[in-house]
């Protein structure tokens, strides 16, 4: 299949970063608009636009007849879901399939199994590939709790629909469980439409290590290396980088033939991540995973050098792939940050906002792929993400000096972000030293999100004289009355 | 030239004076000699403070100044005390809608006990050949519609009376 | 302009003994301004958080710009009067600054007896609203009073200048377009009722003010209706059924917020224009006025020593330097405002009263404002200056004066005795404001002079029934009289009687008078026409 004109099924930052590469690459491009949201980045960038309508925005962009006919109606031939929306829905595949036109992505029978993490779970421990002890729910929900107790605390919940770690509960004690099961139960139908779950053995002090893969659909996969994805908060990420600082060259290589072997397995056809959960005794087991461009892909692109929705691109096109293993090596070290609109000091509170001036930081190394342009308004209609800031620097250390530069340069005014929580966790010992867990936020709570240096007086000094109104009452003060002050007889 | 500012979940009152060399801010107490002076780049300013030169971005909004601060971004609510307080003046006095005039009650959109938003139809009722449509002066709850719809009230009658505001 | 070069030796002895002597005296005065503005019985304070009120000094910051000058008149009014009970005569009055504009502010002081009005509160008040008509400056009028104190009604009510010309002076202001505004903060009764009435706006706060011209106590005796507080003149009352109010407030923070509001809606005064210079600092150290004051007050010093600590950059225009030299007249500034001095330096003769008539009469042409600085005893008596013609020449100077159409201020720095107050715009002569320094006197000759004639003519008195009287009985007539007259003239007495706007400490003066002098500009100023000089 030849791609002349593509469909980005997504908004916000990862829509503009797919229509950058798309665009190189001489294709047509198009993107998807609610017809209440704001222009942002990818509008921009995109040849034509699609407006799409639904009861919320979010519905829309996931309303797979209405995408299908729009992208029959302007004629694409493939469309790339981007992350999110419906970049796993099987469903999609199959409209798209049934409609003639392409998705950038694995087959739908690919990601209906991997989306499904119980039968994922079953089909990667048939294979002989690590997994965490575990009970699933459907293998019998009569003995359900009682085989989730053999599997022994401290047990981590799962929606077997899930992912992002929404719905995902720790229990700590046999006395909680069937309360935690339960609420593990309502999230699960409230996210996904799907109240079914599984419990594996939480595993102390994990890091959250992925590989990045890239199969042809014929039998040939390929690994970008890995990325450690330890900074989470509520098992959402939010710092990633590339190498994992936990991994000797040995494990590494390990890891990731792991990766590459359950690819190969299901014949993978794309770019798609496998997940694991790394022990501090070094050992590691299937997380899941997750069929499609991942948030933090640029760090793996950074270090490789290789533009990986090129790659996707490629691969949708049916040209196989570009790079033998042999030829994909990390240089140097990359993190991510993920800017988010929230508010650090009232408990990560979504915050909302018309974006009123941004400036981008620059320099050697640092990339920025952003959803906002000025004037834009952040509301909480969709995900709270504005932006992502990925620095590349010669060694760990290197690449953490120009992220702090980086994030402190980045200005964005009118809502409030997390960058100043980001650059607390920059500045902890412990993630200089790369000791982390997928604890470490949660268990450096206080640290992180301590108040500063007190710049009170500042910061009223600088709103006082630039509130144009006050400043003109002041003024309109005749001068033997400013310079008397407060005298009294 | 007093505010009220919102940093953190702090309301700080401020007043700015100047002493004809220049401005001074009092806050917290504190009578802090300050100036602001436009630099290089969008948004961005100089600020003097106490023998410091600080260079900051800022962007103002009608309720809020935004500045990004020692690579920090910081947000300040910005609240004039009369409109805060003229907000807040919707106290006993609107307890209850006194009949401008002698009429009938048309109509009756709420019952008591209802929780209104200010501004919302409450009911409509008739005199002088006009029908008024008459709206909840605040928000809060509905304690008492002394008429139902026909019958007639009188001058300074009360129509409606919400519950007392909870402090 | 030149500098006044001073010859004030700051290491002298006397210079100390002077500087010692008036900083002692102003301890005290301070001690007692402090005390009129905030020493109240517990009671009343208590009172005042029981009602939910705010203290008059509390409501004035909340009124007025923060970070700008408030020109207080007569702090110590009623310090001598019904046994210091009423500090401050219950009332608070001055020029503030709001919103930028100079306003004059009428206060009750309700931790005083309620408010009430005694006479000597009335007649601060009136002289508040004389101020304002004379320098058509708006009114800011904080009402919260318990009405006419009753056993003194005589002295409140029935006069000319009494309670009556609080309300006439209202719609005299309302008639020339000088706009008012009256927070109602406690209750307004009977009279009381009309200042907010009378006013242009006004606000009443919720639960604490209420307008009535019969409170419920009264309307009960008259006939017999029980009505509460709030039904019969509260806020939601008169603002929704009366229209007596024009706004209610929540709170007394809600009021005096409104009331800024309500103030930035006025239109700007176009003020007089007069010739002003860029403002500077007095060359010499104002303080330094405690050392040049003597202790005694017979001891003559030159009054360029105090122009000199009051003006700005310390110049001094002198006019006729050489001519008439008890009376120093000239130009300088005062905060940028250019200005006609006239100082004593001894008593008026014929030359100097002719230099002022003179002088006086430039400054009318010129548009400039007078400021008098007396330290005078009188004019000069005697045969020689009679035959010259003394009265005469006096005359033209309070012609002169007279028909001045120029702003006069006047400070009282020391003596003020006989016709030489009438010559150098005494309190009658209509001075825009007029202040006295705390060691200053006043009276209708010096203490001692005053007592020696009244002991004299009670001497020849019983001389002439026959009577020898020993030294000791002649001192026995004569102390007691001097006492008296001694404590008569004192700047206490002026003050707590409202003979003057205030006592000032002397480095306050430059400041007291910049004020003065900026609000009298909100009234235009005509030109002079004055009457016939006897030549």
């Amino acid at each position: 299949m030849q791609i002349q004109k593509l469909l980005v099924a997504n908004r916000g930052e990862i829509a503009a970063r797919i229509l950058r590469t798309a665009r190189t690459q001489g294709i047509a491009t198009s993107v998807l608009r609610h017809v209440n949201e704001q222009p942002g980045p990818a509008h921009l960038i995109a040849d034509e636009i699609v407006e799409i309508d639904g009861a919320t925005p979010v519905a829309a962009y996931l309303d797979i007849a209405q995408i299908v006919a729009a992208a029959q109606r302007i004629g694409v031939d493939a469309v790339h879901p981007g992350y999110g929306f419906l970049a796993e829905n099987a469903a999609f595949v199959r409209a798209l399939d049934t409609a003639g036109i392409g998705f950038v992505g694995p087959t739908g029978e690919v990601i209906a199994l991997m989306g499904d993490k119980v039968r994922a779970r079953a089909f990667v421990e048939q294979r002989g590939f690590p997994i965490a002890p575990s009970a699933i729910e459907d293998d019998d929900p009569a003995t359900f709790v009682e085989r989730a107790r053999a599997v022994g605390y401290p047990l981590l919940i799962k929606p077997s629909a899930g992912g992002g770690g929404k719905g995902m509960r720790v229990v700590h004690e046999d006395a909680a469980l069937e309360a935690e099961i339960e609420t593990a139960r309502r999230e699960g139908e409230r996210y996904f439409g799907d109240g079914r779950l599984f419990v594996e053995r939480y595993i102390e002090r994990p890091r959250h290590i992925e590989v990045q893969v890239m199969g042809d659909g014929r039998g040939q996969v390929v690994h970008y290396w890995e990325r450690e994805c330890s900074i989470q908060r509520r098992f959402q990420k939010i710092i990633e980088e590339t190498p994992s600082p936990a991994l000797s060259s040995e494990q590494r290589a390990e890891i990731c033939e792991t990766a590459v072997g359950i690819a190969r397995a299901v014949n993978y056809r794309g770019a798609g991540t496998v997940e694991f959960i790394y022990a501090p005794d070094g050992a590691f087991y299937f997380l899941e995973m997750n069929t499609r461009l991942q948030v933090e892909h640029p760090v793996t692109e950074m270090v490789t050098g290789i533009d990986l929705v090129a790659e996707q691109l490629h691969i949708a096109a049916g040209r196989g792939l570009n790079h033998a293993q042999a030829e994909i090596r990390q240089t140097g070290h990359a993190i991510e940050l993920r800017i988010c609109a929230e508010d650090a000091a009232a408990d990560f509170r979504p915050a909302i906002g018309e974006v009123l001036l941004v400036e981008e930081p620059q320099g050697a190394g640092v990339r920025v792929d952003s959803g906002i342009l000025e004037g834009c308004k952040v509301t909480t209609d969709f995900d709270p993400m504005l932006a992502k800031l990925i620095a590349h620097g010669p060694d760990r250390t290197a690449a953490i000096a120009r992220m702090r530069a980086a994030v402190r340069d980045y200005v964005i005014l009118g809502v409030t972000t997390n960058t100043g929580y980001l650059d607390a966790i920059l500045a902890h010992p412990r993630f200089l030293a790369g000791d982390v867990s997928t604890g470490f936020l949660a268990e450096e709570a206080a640290v992180l999100t301590a108040p500063g240096e007190d710049v009170t007086d500042i910061l009223v000094a600088a709103t006082a004289l630039s509130d144009r109104r006050l400043v003109r009452t002041v003024d309109e003060i005749p001068e033997m009355y400013r310079l008397m002050g407060a005298w009294r007889n | 030239m007093r505010r009220i500012l919102e940093i953190g979940n702090g309301e700080i009152p401020i007043w700015l004076a100047h002493t004809g060399k220049g401005y001074v801010v009092h806050v917290r107490d504190r009578a802090v000699p300050c100036a602001l002076t436009p630099s290089q780049g969008r948004g961005a300013y100089v600020l003097e403070l106490e023998g410091r030169s600080i260079p900051l971005r800022m962007a103002v909004s009608e309720t809020a100044t935004f500045i990004h601060l020692y690579g920090r971004a910081y947000e300040v609510g910005r609240i004039d005390p009369a409109d805060w307080l003229v907000e807040d003046g919707a106290g006993a006095g609107n307890d209850s809608i006194v009949a401008p005039m002698p009429g009938v009650v048309v109509s009756v959109a709420v019952g008591a006990g209802d929780r209104v938003e200010k501004g919302q139809m409450l009911l409509v009722i008739e005199s002088m050949k006009l029908e008024t449509s008459l709206s909840a002066p605040r928000g809060g709850v509905v304690a008492e519609l002394p008429f139902a719809p026909g019958q007639g009230f009188g001058l300074k009658s009360v129509l409606v009376r919400l519950a007392p505001k909870e402090e | 302009m030149r500098r006044i070069q001073s010859r004030i030796d700051i290491n002298a002895v006397d210079y100390r003994e002077n500087y010692a002597a008036m900083t002692g005296r102003l301890q005290e005065f301070h001690a007692r301004q402090n005390a009129a503005r905030y020493e109240r019985p517990q009671r009343d304070l208590d009172r005042l958080a029981r009602q939910n009120k705010l203290t008059v000094r509390e409501r004035l910051d909340l009124l007025l710009d923060p970070g700008t000058p408030f020109l207080e008149f007569s702090t110590l009014a009623a310090c001598r009067a019904y046994d210091g009970t009423v500090p401050g005569a219950g009332v608070v009055t001055g020029i503030g600054i709001l919103q930028g504009r100079e306003v004059a502010i009428h206060a009750n002081d309700a931790s005083v007896k309620g408010g009430a009005w005694y006479p000597l509160t009335v007649k601060k008040i009136v002289r508040l609203l004389d101020v304002a008509v004379e320098n058509c400056l708006p009114v800011v009028h904080i009402c919260d009073s318990a009405g006419g104190f009753l056993p003194l009604q005589h002295g409140v009510f029935p006069d000319r200048h009494l309670g009556g010309r609080v309300f006439r002076n209202q719609t005299i202001l309302s008639r020339m377009n000088v706009p008012q505004l009256a927070i109602v903060g406690g209750h307004c009764t009977a009279g009381g009722a009309y200042v907010p009435a009378l006013s242009d706006y006004n606000i009443i706060i919720e639960g604490t003010g209420a307008i009535f011209l019969g409170g419920p106590p009264l309307v009960k005796a008259a006939t017999g209706e029980d009505v509460g507080v709030q039904e019969l003149g509260g806020a939601i009352m008169h603002t929704s059924v009366s229209g007596t109010g024009d706004y209610r407030a929540a709170s007394e923070a809600h009021a005096f917020a409104l009331a800024r509001e309500i103030v930035s809606q006025w239109k700007r005064p176009q003020k007089a224009v007069i010739e002003t210079a860029p403002i500077e600092e007095p060359f010499y150290d104002p303080r330094e006025l405690y050392g040049i004051i003597p202790k005694d007050r017979k001891i003559q010093f030159d009054m360029r020593e105090v122009i000199a600590r009051i003006v700005d950059g310390s110049r001094f225009h002198e006019y006729q330097p050489h001519y008439g030299t008890t009376l120093v007249c000239g130009f300088a500034h005062v905060w940028g405002f250019k200005v006609g001095i006239l100082a004593n330096n001894g008593v008026l003769f014929n030359d100097s009263s002719l230099k002022a008539a003179h002088f006086i009469q430039l400054c009318n042409q010129n548009h400039t404002p007078l400021v008098f600085f007396q330290n005078i005893t009188g004019f000069m008596v005697g045969r020689e200056y009679e035959e010259r013609g003394i009265t005469k020449d006096g005359a033209k100077m309070l012609m002169a004066q007279g028909g001045s159409v120029v702003p006069k201020f006047t400070v009282i720095a020391n003596a003020s005795y006989g016709a030489g107050n009438y010559g150098m715009c005494g309190r009658a002569w209509d001075a825009r404001t007029l202040f006295m320094w705390p060691q200053a006197e006043i009276g209708v000759m010096g203490a001692e002079q005053a007592a020696n004639t009244l002991a004299d003519v009670k001497i020849r008195q019983l001389q002439r029934e026959g009577k020898e009287l020993t030294d000791e009985e002649i001192a026995e007539i004569r102390e007691p009289v001097l006492e008296r007259y001694k404590r008569d003239v004192e700047a206490y007495t002026s003050t707590s009687e409202i003979w003057d706007d205030g006592i000032l400490d002397p480095v306050d003066t430059r400041n007291a008078l910049g004020l003065s002098i900026s609000a009298a500009l909100n009234a235009p100023i005509g030109d002079p026409h004055y009457g016939v000089f006897r030549m």
